[in-house]
C-alpha cells in the first residue's frame, strides 16, 4: 500500500527513529516467524506440487505433470467457476450490506449499541452450529425463510437441494458474518472530519448527496481494506460448503478448497493438492493486485 | 472524597486485568489427565485414535474398558477424531504415529501399498487364525495383495426396507417384497402418492433418498466396477451402464426436479423422527441394519420388513443376495512405538465376542465368520439375518481394492448425477471409464518408480 | 483531523438539519429488522439447544424458546457439562489458556511490525509490506502437513506451542490494521516526546500503543476469537484428548451412522461461545469509548 501519506515533518525527523537497523529490528520477530512458519512450508509445498506425494510416500518428482492434468480436469474448471461466482457476489453485495449496515449504526436510533452487538455476534459462533442453524431455515418445507417467502406470495425454492439455487443460499449466509467489516467501516466513518460535512451543508447538500461525496471517498481507504480482505477471505472459502452441502448438489457448490483438501486428504494427492494451491496464490495476489491497481483512481487518501 | 474519573478508569483497567491472571493462571494450572484416570501405575499407554463419538464411541470405551480391565500391562486411550483422513496422513506421514488407527476400509489399499500399516502376518499368531475367522468378504477387505493389513472394526451392507402397512393399503401382499428391479418399479408405482401440484407426498422407492451409496447400484445389476485379476477399471461394463439406465428410468418416470426436492427435505433429518422411511414418507428405503435402531426408538409401532435387495430380472443365481460390504477396520501404523504392545489389543478387538459386543452396540452385522446364536438373538435388529445372509453370500462383492477408489467413488457420484439430470449413462460411464482408468494406470507407474528409487 | 485529547469530543446530533421523525422511524424500523434478521439463526441455535433431540429436529418448531422447556434445558447443559465423552472444563481451560497466550502475543508482536511500517523508512519497506499481504493469501490446507514436520523437528507436537507461539509472530491481518491506524496518528507526538528524550522504543510504548488503544482492542478481540474457534490447528497438532479444545469439543457428539443429538451439539457451541462473548461485551465498551479517535484514513 505505498500510497501513503508523508508528514511535513519528514524531513526534519530525528535520524534515529528512520534508522534501517532499528528498522529491521521490529520487523524481526514477523520476519522470523514468517520465514518459518510461512515461507519455508509454502516452498516445501510449491516442492510438492512437482511431485506425486501421498504424505504416506516420499514424493516423486513428476515434473509439471500436475499442473498439466489441472488444466485438463473438469472438476478443477468447475472449482475455479465456483469460488469466482461465491467471491464475485460476496464482495460486491458483502461490502455493500456491511457498509448500509455500518451506516445505519451511525444515525444514532436508540438502541443501537445492541444492534450492534448483535451484528457482530455472528462472528463468534462455531461453524458447525450456524451450519445447523442455517440449514434449518433453508429447509423448503418449513424453515422460516421459505415460510416467510410463501407468506407473500414469491417462490419457494429448494435452497439446498437445488443446483440452482444452492450457491445463492451460501452466499446469503456469508452475508451474516459481516461483523468485523461493520467494525473497521464504524470506526472509519467516525473519523470523518465535521469540517468536511459542513462544508457540504453550506452547499445545500441533501443527505444522499452528503454520503456520496463525503462520506464515502472520505472513508475509501477502509473499503478498500474491507474490500481486499474480503477478495482474498471468499476465494478461500471452505467451511460453509464443507458442512452445509458437501460441495453439492451437482458439485454447484464445490469449491476450490474443497477441492483441495479432498485431493490432499481422501484422494492421497498432495502433490496435486499443492500445485492446486500454488495456482490459486498466483491468481489471489493476480487479483489483489488489479484492486489495488483500480483503487489507485477511487481511493482518497487525506491529510493527516 | 469523590474518585476521580481517572481512578475509576484505573481500577477497572486493573480488575480486567487481574481477572484475566486469574483466568490465565486456573487455564494453565497442572492437572491430572481425565483420559488416564484410574490407571493403574506400571501400564504400557497405547493411543488408539478412532473416528466415532458419539453412541459409537462410547460402545468403543466400553469394550476398550473390558480390556484394560483383564490384563495388567497396558492401558488403551482412546483418542476420538473427527477428521481421521487428515489427521492420520499428517501424523503417519510425519513419522509421529498413534499405537492404533481406525480407518475406513477403503482406505487399506493406499496404506497397504505406501507401507503406512504394518502386515499382521509378522507378528505371532496365538488366539488369532487369520482368515478362517472372517467371512470371506470381509477378509479380502482385511487383505492387499494377499498380506493382512488391518483387522476389522464393525462391517454393514445394504438391504431394502419397506413399510408393510403401506403395502397392505396399495393392494400389495406385506410378506412378499419385490425381489427384482422390475418388481421394485412396479411396486414403487404404486406405492407413489402425489399432490395437486405434482409434487412427492409419498416416494414408493427413490434410489437418491439417501444419497451415500450412488457407486453401489451396479452390483444389483451383477456389474463389477474394478477386476482384480488385470487391476483394470470396467465403469464401461454392460451391467454398470444397465445400472445407470434404470437411474435414468426412474428419474424420468417418478419425476427429476420434484424427486430431487423430495430427497433433498430430507438430508439432514435421516434416523430422526422425520427420517423418510419412519415416518411414513417413503415406502422403501435401501439402508443399512442400524435404522432398526432408530425405528424402535422413533415409532416402534411401524410395521416393516427388510429383504435383500431387488436385483436386476435375468441374472444368474437370482436366490443368492447381492451387496456391497464395507467395514471400519482398525491398522497398526508404520513407526508406532510398540508394535508388539498394539498388536495385543488388535487381536482382543478381532475376537468373535468383542466384535459382536460392537456390532450389538452399533446395530450391524457381525464381521466372524462364526456367529453366536446369543448375539442374532439379542441383537436389536429382527432382520439382522437378512443382512448376514448378504454378508455371507458369494455374491456379494467388496469395493475395488486400488488405491484410486475414493476418487473412482466420487466419479461415480457425479456419473449419478449426471444421469439422474438426464445424461447418457453409456457415454457418462465410458467418461469415467477413461478418468478412472488414467489414474490407475498413473499409480502404477509411479509406484513402479518408487520401488525402483528404492523403498517407499 | 482527530487529536486525541485536547479537542472536545465530537457529538454526532446532526446541528445544521433537523432529521424528520418520519424518516427517523423509517430509521428505527430498518434496523430493528436488521438486528432481527441477524439474531434469528443465534436464536434457532438457543432454542435448539434447549430442546430434546427428537424435537431440536423439526425445523417448524418454532424459533423462540419455551417455557416449558425450561428443565429440558438444565438436562441438556449438565449434560455436556459432565459428559465423559467430552471434557468441556477442560477444553474450555485449554481454550482460554491458548487464545490468551495468542492475543498478547499476537498484539504485541503486530504493533511492533505495524509501527516500523507505519514510522520508519528503509529500504524494501513497500515490497516487505506486500509481502505481509500476500501471506493472507496462502492456502491453508497445503502448508499445514509442512508445518507438522516442522513442529515435529522443534519437538512441539504433544504441546500446546504450535497454536500459540506462531502467534507471537505476528498476523499480517493485525499489521495491515495496525499500520493503516498507526499513520494516522500525529507526528507531533512523536516529535514532543522524541525531543523529551525517547528512543523508538519510548515513543512506541508511551506515545503510540496508549493512542492507539482502540486498535489494538480491535485487533486483541479479533486475535482471541480467532484462537477460541480455529479448528484446524488443534485437529492436527493435538493428539490427546485432555488438550483438546473447545473447538474439538463440540464435534464429540457427531455421530458416524447414529443420530447427532443435536440439541447437544448446539448446547456444546452455546458453551463453546459465552467465553468469547464475555470478553466481545468488555472489549466492545473499550472499543466504543476510543473509537472516536480511530481511523483507518492514510
Amino acid at each position: 500500500m505505498s500510497g501513503e501519506h508523508e508528514s511535513r515533518f519528514s524531513e526534519a525527523k530525528p535520524a534515529r527513529s528512520s534508522g534501517s537497523p532499528k528498522a529491521w529490528l521490529w520487523i524481526a520477530p514477523w520476519l522470523i516467524g514468517f520465514i518459518v512458519f510461512m515461507l519455508i512450508p509454502s516452498a516445501m509445498s510449491l516442492y510438492y506440487s512437482f511431485t506425486d506425494y501421498s504424505l504416506l510416500e516420499s514424493p516423486v518428482g513428476i515434473g509439471p505433470a500436475n499442473y498439466v492434468e489441472l488444466w485438463n480436469d473438469p472438476l478443477f474448471w468447475t472449482a475455479v467457476w465456483n469460488t469466482l461466482a461465491y467471491a464475485g457476489a460476496s464482495v460486491t453485495i458483502g461490502t455493500l450490506v456491511a457498509l448500509l449496515v455500518a451506516i445505519l449504526l451511525e444515525q444514532h436510533i436508540r438502541g443501537c449499541g445492541v444492534a450492534r452487538a448483535i451484528i457482530f455476534l455472528p462472528t463468534l459462533v462455531p461453524l458447525v452450529a450456524s451450519a445447523l442453524a442455517w440449514a434449518f431455515m433453508y429447509n423448503s418445507e418449513a424453515g422460516i425463510i421459505n415460510r416467510a417467502l410463501g407468506a407473500v406470495g414469491l417462490p419457494t425454492p429448494n435452497w439446498l437441494g437445488d443446483a440452482r439455487y444452492a450457491m445463492t443460499a451460501l452466499v446469503i449466509m456469508g452475508f451474516w458474518n459481516i461483523g468485523t467489516a461493520v467494525v473497521v467501516y464504524s470506526a472509519a466513518l467516525r473519523d470523518v472530519p465535521r469540517s468536511l460535512y459542513e462544508a457540504a451543508d453550506i452547499d445545500g447538500a441533501g443527505r444522499l448527496a452528503r454520503l456520496w461525496h463525503v462520506s464515502l471517498p472520505a472513508i475509501s481507504p477502509a473499503i478498500l481494506f474491507n474490500v481486499m480482505i474480503s477478495i482474498i477471505w471468499s476465494l478461500q472459502v471452505f467451511g460453509a460448503p464443507q458442512i452445509m452441502t458437501e460441495g453439492g448438489p451437482d458439485h454447484s457448490t464445490y469449491v476450490y478448497q474443497l477441492y483441495i483438501y479432498e485431493s490432499a486428504f481422501r484422494y492421497g494427492r498432495m502433490g496435486y493438492a499443492s500445485a492446486m494451491a500454488w495456482v490459486q496464490l498466483l491468481a489471489t495476489i493476480g487479483i489483489a493486485g488489479l484492486t489495488l491497481a483500480l483503487s489507485r483512481r477511487l481511493v482518497h487518501y487525506r491529510a493527516a | 472524597m469523590t474518585i476521580t474519573s481517572r481512578q475509576l478508569r484505573v481500577s477497572r483497567r486493573a480488575a480486567i486485568g487481574t481477572a484475566g491472571a486469574c483466568a490465565l493462571a486456573w487455564a494453565a494450572w497442572p492437572r491430572a489427565q481425565r483420559d488416564l484416570a484410574g490407571m493403574p501405575r506400571g501400564r504400557k499407554v497405547l493411543h488408539y485414535w478412532e473416528k466415532w463419538t458419539g453412541a459409537e464411541g462410547a460402545a468403543l470405551q466400553g469394550v476398550i474398558n473390558t480390556f484394560n480391565q483383564s490384563q495388567e500391562k497396558l492401558w488403551v486411550v482412546r483418542v476420538p477424531i473427527s477428521d481421521i483422513s487428515s489427521k492420520a496422513m499428517v501424523a503417519i506421514g510425519g513419522g509421529d504415529p498413534p499405537d492404533l488407527v481406525g480407518l475406513f476400509s477403503y482406505s487399506v489399499p493406499l496404506y497397504a501399498e505406501a507401507g503406512a500399516a504394518m502386515p499382521l502376518d509378522s507378528f505371532p499368531e496365538h488366539e488369532w487364525r487369520g482368515e478362517t475367522d472372517y467371512l470371506p468378504n470381509i477378509w479380502k477387505l482385511l487383505t492387499h495383495e494377499a498380506r493382512p493389513r488391518a483387522g476389522v472394526n464393525t462391517c454393514y451392507t445394504l438391504g431394502l426396507y419397506y413399510n408393510r402397512a403401506h403395502f397392505r393399503e396399495a393392494g400389495l401382499d406385506p410378506d412378499r417384497p419385490p425381489r427384482t428391479i422390475g418388481e421394485l418399479d412396479a411396486f414403487a408405482d404404486r406405492l407413489n402418492a402425489k399432490d395437486a401440484q405434482g409434487a412427492i407426498r409419498r416416494a414408493g422407492f427413490l434410489p437418491n433418498l439417501p444419497a451415500w451409496w450412488p457407486y453401489s447400484w451396479s452390483a444389483y445389476f451383477d456389474g463389477r466396477l474394478f477386476d482384480s485379476a488385470t487391476g483394470r477399471a470396467t465403469a464401461d461394463e454392460a451391467g454398470n451402464i444397465k445400472a445407470l439406465e434404470w437411474i435414468a428410468a426412474t428419474a424420468a418416470r417418478v419425476g427429476r426436479a420434484e424427486a430431487s426436492a423430495f430427497a433433498q427435505t430430507f438430508s439432514r433429518s435421516i434416523h430422526s423422527p422425520q427420517d423418510p422411511f419412519i415416518s411414513g414418507r417413503a415406502s422403501m428405503i435401501v439402508q443399512g441394519p442400524w435404522l432398526a435402531n432408530f425405528i424402535r426408538l422413533h415409532n416402534p409401532s411401524l410395521d416393516y420388513g427388510v429383504t435383500a435387495v431387488p436385483i436386476d430380472d435375468a441374472l444368474p443365481q437370482p436366490e443368492l443376495p447381492r451387496g456391497l460390504l464395507e467395514a471400519d477396520v482398525i491398522i497398526i501404523p508404520r513407526g508406532c512405538k510398540n508394535p508388539e504392545a498394539s498388536w495385543e489389543f488388535l487381536r482382543f478387538m478381532q475376537r468373535r465376542e468383542t466384535q459382536e459386543q460392537l456390532a450389538l452396540a452399533h446395530c450391524k452385522g457381525s464381521p466372524m465368520r462364526e456367529v453366536s446364536s446369543e448375539f442374532l438373538a439379542r441383537h436389536p435388529s429382527r432382520f439382522v439375518g437378512v443382512f448376514d445372509a448378504i454378508a455371507r453370500s458369494t455374491r456379494a462383492d467388496v469395493l475395488p481394492p486400488t488405491r484410486v477408489w475414493p476418487q473412482y467413488a466420487d466419479l461415480l457420484g457425479g456419473a449419478f448425477d449426471s444421469v439422474w439430470r438426464g445424461a447418457d449413462p453409456a457415454a457418462t460411464l465410458a467418461a469415467v471409464q477413461a478418468r478412472a482408468q488414467g489414474l490407475i494406470e498413473r499409480a502404477s507407474s509411479l509406484r513402479a518408480a518408487r520401488a525402483e528409487r528404492g523403498g517407499a | 483531523m482527530s487529536l486525541p485529547s485536547p479537542s472536545p469530543p465530537r457529538r454526532a446530533t446532526h446541528t445544521s438539519r433537523q432529521t424528520a421523525l418520519s424518516d427517523r422511524v423509517l430509521l428505527s424500523g430498518l434496523l430493528w429488522l436488521t438486528a432481527a434478521v441477524y439474531l434469528a439463526p443465534l436464536l434457532i441455535m438457543l432454542t435448539g439447544s434447549f430442546r430434546s433431540a427428537d424435537a431440536v429436529l423439526d425445523p417448524g418448531a418454532g424459533v423462540l424458546p419455551r417455557l416449558d422447556d425450561a428443565a429440558q434445558a438444565v438436562d441438556n447443559y449438565r449434560e455436556v457439562w459432565t459428559s465423559a465423552a467430552a471434557d468441556f472444563p477442560t477444553y474450555i481451560r485449554n481454550s482460554l489458556m491458548v487464545a490468551m497466550l495468542s492475543t498478547i502475543g499476537l498484539t504485541l508482536s503486530s504493533a511492533a511490525a505495524a509501527y516500523a511500517f507505519a514510522r520508519m523508512r528503509w529500504r524494501g519497506r513497500d515490497a516487505l509490506f506486500v509481502l505481509v499481504l500476500a501471506t493472507l493469501m496462502i492456502p491453508p490446507t497445503v502448508i499445514i502437513a509442512p508445518q507438522y514436520l516442522l513442529f515435529k523437528h522443534l519437538g512441539w507436537i504433544g504441546t500446546f506451542a504450535p497454536l500459540w507461539v506462531p502467534a507471537w509472530f505476528g498476523s499480517a491481518f493485525s499489521i495491515f490494521l495496525l499500520r493503516q491506524f498507526f499513520l494516522t496518528i500525529p507526528r507531533e507526538l512523536d516529535e514532543a516526546a522524541a525531543i523529551d528524550g525517547c528512543s523508538s522504543l519510548g515513543i512506541f510504548w508511551r506515545v503510540i500503543l496508549p493512542v492507539a488503544r482502540p486498535a489494538l482492542v480491535v485487533v486483541a478481540l479479533l486475535a482471541f476469537i480467532g484462537s477460541w474457534n480455529d479448528f484446524a490447528g488443534p485437529l492436527i497438532f493435538i493428539n490427546q484428548p485432555h488438550m483438546y479444545t473447545v473447538s474439538l469439543g463440540v464435534y464429540m457428539f457427531q455421530s458416524q451412522h447414529g443420530q447427532t443429538p443435536w440439541n447437544l451439539s448446539l448446547a456444546a457451541s452455546v458453551i463453546a461461545v459465552v467465553p468469547v462473548l464475555a470478553v466481545f461485551l468488555l472489549a466492545q465498551k473499550a472499543i466504543i469509548e476510543g473509537v472516536a479517535t480511530q481511523g483507518l484514513k492514510e
